[in-house]
């Protein structure tokens, strides 16, 4: 089918990128993957420090749904619990969100919401929240933590953040009975492209999620060229037409790009289509892991924190993973919402510890004798923001793609979206098949002498 | 806690099973929604997770990625069912299963000329070919092919005449036979469609191909499709159909059809409540009521499958198609 294209150029070695590679080869599609840096996986790197402690680049919810679905074929790590707990006024509500049910003040002020007609439409973020989970909830747990994770007062973000992941209550106990009754970590929620299920499960791949990448990368035919740096994407007539990567200009009429959104338009060569996503912004994150003694140390593996914490999250993920510290000493994640340059990015290493460490008494009393060692990672794209300012746009590439022809944004950055590993694999799984489409019918227009307006219509959909 | 490292130590000590990506046979089409994952419950030759896809288009349900072809002596292993389904082992099951598959395959066979052709396609051990050697008319020419040398050196053993060949492959004159059987084996081959053509060649014109397989119309495949399905068979079934995409299969083999509808087996059942039990950490006594030896269990299932069949949602396609004359 395509020995006279040029092949698809991806660009970004993580696993967006990858799976995109995955995918065209089934259709006999040639690409060429294009990694800026001197190694694979991106975002979902992993490494293991001198102390025996392994990490992952922000935490990555993989399942054995997704590991099957690109045949790995292991090793892999069952993970055996997972649970959210929040920390509010010196108590713990288990089970998130089932156990804010036994707090009277929030069931009453949910249900007196349901019954309520909204006097506006819900398309502020705060508004929505207030509507959906009741003023006093929304007021003490749900909006300062949207705050802290997006860096936004809630009046000024679009309700669109809100995750819509059909899992209903009864679903939701019972797959906590599952999981129970299995020992595995039954994913409940999370994923927004398939349905959670009793046999879906959290697992781990041996050697961390990096080992995920390179699995994939593995399966391509053409491999993935490393430290090849995008530096330019031609666009003619609303159309690709060629790329420059590490100094050569490559004739091609696909683009497929993993890199954050906004800065398409820097890259981008002949178009100004795509200016209106220089506006988007990543929340970014601090992250303060601290190598503790002990274990067991949190109620469960996520505490979030919405009030009273400099941090909006704490995890003690060898609960989940108990692997991946040695025996009799654990790892503390504190999560710092921060935009690069502001005062809590600029925060030494020594600061940042100690900010954590000095405030997680309420949560750990002896904190400060177990100490043994920390680490601090700065990730300027923590999250997306859902602005309102920039909503319209935001919406439009997420239904429409980038506008230009043959260009596809695709990936947790790419699609500005929040989402996982697994989603982007599913999104891609169904894109691809109309990107093979579109190139087809590009080549076919292209021979009969002009270009057709449906054409760009289905090549610009993502 | 220590489950979760138990089970991982478990994981790493096994080598793993090598994938290949796989489409939808009938349409082509790569991008098959996830129905289900699981594991080999059976028989544990991997400790890999295996995924169920269903074409949105032509409902086939299929594995995707599935083994590669070197993988096969990996993922049946020499204890497989299929290699040795016999009276011995398995007692009274075996002599009920006898008496009602013989009366079906009869059944199947009615009109065939007293001298017919009969080719069995993936014969396994020679069980059918057996059955139509004691009960079926004497002058009936009985063969069979299969591409494990297992399952073959156990049908030559009965005194079988079955060759180690794939049908595209083996020494058959091109329509020369007159009723083919196909019993439980499509699942198994990576392309029916392929498979089907290369019956309909050697089937005379108006020869009839009988078919059998498990049913994704069925409420066992409903009720456990996301992990525990017994028609699964992970890693072993990589096809399989409901009405509608057997249709289309039957068009794609360039077939027609006589009859569509189910029969009866217990199975799926016995094996979807077997996995479920086994993969939920029930004790094994428990588990071990629900097996191919357990009459009880399979006696409850095939009433209750029974009723099923009736109703034309049996846990089996039951197919019988016809080249065109």
């Amino acid at each position: 089918m395509s020995a006279s294209r040029p092949p698809v150029v991806v660009i970004g070695g993580g696993i967006a990128g990858l799976v995109a590679a995955h995918e065209l080869a089934r259709y006999g599609v040639d690409a060429d993957v294009y990694e800026a840096g001197p190694r694979l996986a991106g975002m979902a790197a992993s490494h293991v420090d001198a102390d025996g402690f392994s990490y992952d680049i922000g935490a990555h919810f993989v399942t054995n749904r997704f590991v099957a679905a690109l045949g790995m074929p292991g090793p892999f790590h069952v993970l055996p619990r997972y649970g959210e707990v929040v920390h509010l006024g010196a108590r713990h509500h288990p089970h998130y969100p089932v156990g804010l049910l036994g707090v009277p003040r929030y069931v009453a002020s949910a249900l007196s919401e349901r019954v309520r007609r909204p006097d506006r439409d819900l398309t502020v973020a705060a508004d929505r929240f207030r509507h959906d989970y009741g003023v006093a909830l929304a007021e003490e747990v749900a909006l300062p933590l949207l705050e802290a994770w997006s860096g936004l007062p809630a009046e000024e973000l679009s309700a669109s953040v809100i995750d819509k992941i059909p899992t209903g209550l009864a679903q939701t106990i019972w797959l906590r009975v599952a999981q129970r009754l299995t020992r595995r970590a039954v994913m409940i929620g999370y994923c927004k492209e398939e349905p959670s299920a009793t046999g879906v499960h959290h697992v781990s791949p041996a050697g961390g999620v990096g080992a995920i990448c390179e699995h994939v990368a593995s399966q391509l035919p053409r491999g993935v060229q490393l430290e090849h740096p995008a530096q330019a994407v031609y666009v003619d007539d609303g159309r690709v037409v060629g790329a420059r990567v590490n100094g050569n200009d490559i004739e091609t009429d696909t683009v497929i790009s993993t890199l954050p959104v906004h800065r398409l338009p820097s890259l981008v060569q002949g178009t100004d289509r795509l200016e209106r996503f220089a506006r988007f912004r990543f929340r970014g994150l601090v992250l303060v892991n601290l190598k503790l003694t002990g274990r067991d140390l949190l109620p469960d593996v996520v505490v979030w924190t919405p009030q009273g914490f400099p941090y909006f999250r704490v995890t003690e993920t060898p609960l989940a993973m108990p692997w991946i510290a040695p025996e009799g000493k654990t790892m503390i994640l504190c999560e710092l919402g921060a935009q690069p340059g502001d005062d809590v990015w600029r925060l030494s290493d020594d600061e940042a510890v100690a900010r954590c460490v000095t405030t997680l008494g309420p949560l750990i009393g002896d904190i400060g004798s177990r100490v043994i060692g920390a680490s601090v990672l700065r990730q300027p794209l923590g999250y997306p923001v859902f602005a309102l300012d920039y909503e319209d746009d935001r919406a439009d590439l997420a239904v429409n793609g980038t506008g230009v022809a043959g260009l596809y944004s695709s990936g947790r950055n790419g699609e500005f979206d929040h989402i996982l590993m697994e989603d982007t694999f599913w999104r891609l799984r169904r894109l691809v098949p109309r990107i093979v489409s579109a190139r087809l019918d590009a080549s076919t227009t292209r021979r009969g002498g002009s270009r057709g307006e449906s054409t760009q219509g289905r090549a610009a959909m993502t | 806690m220590n489950e979760g490292t138990r089970q991982s130590a478990m994981t790493a000590e096994r080598s793993e099973i090598s994938m290949v990506p796989a489409g939808c046979c009938l349409c082509g089409g790569q991008d098959g929604r996830p129905i289900g994952v699981g594991e080999d419950f059976e028989y544990r030759t991997s400790d890999q997770s295996f995924l169920a896809v269903q074409c949105p288009r032509c409902r086939l349900v299929y594995l995707d990625p599935r083994p590669a072809l070197s993988e096969m002596g990996r993922i049946y292993p020499d204890s497989y069912h299929a290699f040795s389904f016999d009276e011995e082992q398995f007692g009274v099951v075996h002599r009920v299963r006898s008496r009602l598959e013989a009366r079906r395959l009869l059944r199947a066979g009615r009109g065939l000329p007293s001298d017919a052709s009969v080719l069995d396609v993936g014969c396994g051990d020679g069980f059918h070919l057996d059955l139509l050697r004691r009960h079926g008319p004497p002058g009936w020419r009985l063969r069979g092919v299969d591409t494990d040398e297992r399952a073959v050196a156990a049908a030559r053993r009965k005194g079988l005449s079955v060759e180690l060949s794939t049908i595209e492959g083996a020494d058959i004159e091109p329509g020369s036979v007159d009723m083919a059987l196909c019993i439980q084996t499509i699942e198994h081959v990576a392309d029916p469609v392929v498979l089907l053509q290369a019956i309909a060649r050697v089937l005379r014109p108006g020869g009839r191909l009988y078919l059998i397989t498990d049913s994704t119309d069925s409420p066992d495949f409903a009720l456990a499709k996301g992990r525990h399905w017994g028609g699964y068979h992970f890693p072993r079934h990589w096809n399989l159909f409901n009405r509608s995409s057997m249709r289309l299969l039957a068009e794609r083999g360039g077939l027609d059809i006589d009859e569509l509808g189910t029969t009866t087996s217990p199975v799926n059942w016995t094996y979807s409540v077997r996995n479920w039990l086994d993969d939920w950490g029930a004790p094994r006594w428990i588990v071990d009521r629900f097996s191919l030896t357990a009459a009880p269990a399979l006696a409850v299932f095939t009433v209750l499958d029974g009723a099923l069949t009736v109703a034309g949602r049996g846990a089996l396609l039951r197919v019988i198609l016809r080249r065109p004359s």
